[in-house]
């Protein structure tokens, strides 16, 4: 009988030569933390603008949904850990150069943030709600009285955050579809699209409506712009990156993205915010939800795709 | 060319509709090298799901195996990605012809309930035919008569000459 023993460093299960380590739980995350990072930008800006009773569903009612989006989205995060029990240890450091150290304290400082901004305005948007306790009701007044100091960090971390979903993916040099960093600005955008149109489904003002579908829209035009550089970037680079992005551009990502995700994500609600603008009656419920279904999609394939990509051939 | 009706909803003039029809299935050939089509894609969609739910069943059927079932990938197919832009421009078409509307359409002197049994009868029989024949009026009388198939021009014949007779004997439903 003969016998052959192959040594190799190229067979990891799980990580080379493809990476399997990362499911369900991270682009569900990047999904959530876009949205509320873009929901607490428009609510910290309309603030800043003076704009808060004239955007009554961005800067009062769609942040109270932002600390169940975040808390939903931080256990994901906790459920793909692999030592769930030591996930306290990321807030012993500071470690500028680790990208789930930023994740981590930026989530930090936003989630109570966010909290307290949508305490405060409980009783406004549910007027029968009582706090009870008399340290909740100064906490309540106090930050009433300083939400416009609130609403800088808010909508700066907020933008940090939304940055933050897509730099998780682009610090990982060792995936030619993430190593690059219009990753960042490019989930920030698509996260503030996802943002505007829970905005547009919670809103009962047609100018508010108004409002947020002009953003959109200007939104969905810079996520194209952005999708286009992405590849034009990796087509122009090396070998492996030209592969990275044949997947999708003619590999097995290309249907289901160009479909989901560019028109029926993209070119078509933003189509049919078009046409809600030029007066014509749309359903503001469907362009919304294809933006929604479109946002998580995207993150599903890129999440999926770049672990596939590699260097090594 | 736009015949406005009361409620401000209109329709596009039939022959520069069938046009337009017409325009697009050279579109579909051109573009993508295949027709249109529709009942293939509920055909794949329906595979699909017997598959996710019950694959032994797949495997062992004649008819599902030849869609779903080992490496084929039924929902990775030209008419689902088809099906799904039908929908996105008839969601359009409705919007600029002012016809987006959730309403049962039917003739005065039936009940709603009565139109969508009829239907439902209706779409069953003819998914059971279109499956015999081997597409619907979209993929096998219109993309086949285009190409000139025999195939086609009898299913658009059985189609119709079929409708014609049973049009007769349900007219009551309409007028």
């Amino acid at each position: 009988m003969k016998e052959e023993l192959f040594a190799s460093g190229r067979n990891i299960p799980n990580i080379d030569p493809y990476l399997n380590i990362w499911h369900w739980q991270i682009p569900s995350y990047l999904f959530l933390g876009g949205l509320a990072a873009g929901i607490l930008f428009f609510a910290g800006f309309f603030t800043i603008m003076g704009k808060e009773n004239k955007m009554e569903a961005t800067v009062k009612k769609a942040p109270l949904i932002v600390p169940f989006v975040l808390v939903l989205g931080l256990f994901f995060l906790f459920l793909d850990l692999k030592h769930k029990l030591y996930f306290w240890q990321l807030y012993t450091t500071i470690r500028l150069e680790s990208p789930m150290g930023w994740g981590s304290w930026v989530l930090m400082i936003i989630t109570p943030i966010s909290i307290l901004w949508a305490a405060s305005y409980v009783k406004e948007v549910f007027p029968n709600w009582d706090w009870k306790f008399k340290i909740l009701k100064t906490i309540e007044a106090w930050t009433i009285k300083n939400r416009i100091y609130i609403a800088w960090p808010m909508a700066i971390y907020a933008v940090i955050l939304g940055i933050y979903t897509g730099i998780l993916l682009s610090a990982f040099n060792a995936r030619p579809l993430w190593n690059t960093s219009i990753l960042g600005p490019l989930f920030l955008v698509s996260g503030m699209s996802t943002a505007a149109a829970v905005i547009m489904l919670m809103s009962k003002d047609h100018k508010e409506r108004k409002i947020m579908g002009r953003i959109d829209i200007l939104l969905i035009i810079v996520e194209l712009f952005f999708i286009i550089h992405l590849f034009m970037g990796f087509l122009a680079g090396s070998e492996v990156q030209i592969n990275a992005a044949n997947l999708f551009l003619g590999g097995k990502f290309t249907a289901p993205f160009f479909a989901f995700v560019v028109i029926l994500g993209l070119i078509f609600p933003a189509v049919l915010e078009v046409f809600e603008l030029k007066g014509f009656k749309v359903p503001i419920v469907v362009p919304a939800i294809l933006i929604l279904i479109g946002g998580l999609i995207f993150r599903f394939l890129m999440v999926e795709a770049g672990q596939i990509t590699r260097y090594l051939y | 060319m736009k015949k406005i009706k009361n409620d401000g909803s209109f329709y596009l003039n039939p022959y520069l509709g069938g046009v337009i029809l017409g325009t697009v299935l050279l579109l579909s050939f051109y573009i993508s090298g295949r027709g249109v089509g529709a009942s293939g894609a509920v055909k794949n969609t329906v595979a699909a799901t017997v598959n996710a739910v019950a694959p032994q069943h797949v495997e062992k059927s004649a008819y599902y195996s030849q869609f779903a079932g080992g490496d084929k990938r039924p929902m990775n197919n030209w008419l689902v990605y088809e099906v799904l832009g039908v929908l996105a421009g008839a969601f359009i078409s409705g919007i600029v012809f002012n016809r987006l509307k959730l309403k049962v359409e039917h003739s005065p002197k039936i009940t709603s309930r009565r139109r969508l049994i009829f239907a439902l009868a209706g779409g069953l029989i003819f998914g059971f035919g279109s499956q015999l024949a081997r597409g619907c009026t979209s993929g096998a009388a219109l993309s086949g008569m285009a190409v000139l198939s025999f195939g086609g021009y009898i299913t658009m014949v059985a189609i119709f000459g079929t409708a014609f007779v049973v049009a007769w004997i349900l007219r009551k439903n309409w007028i």
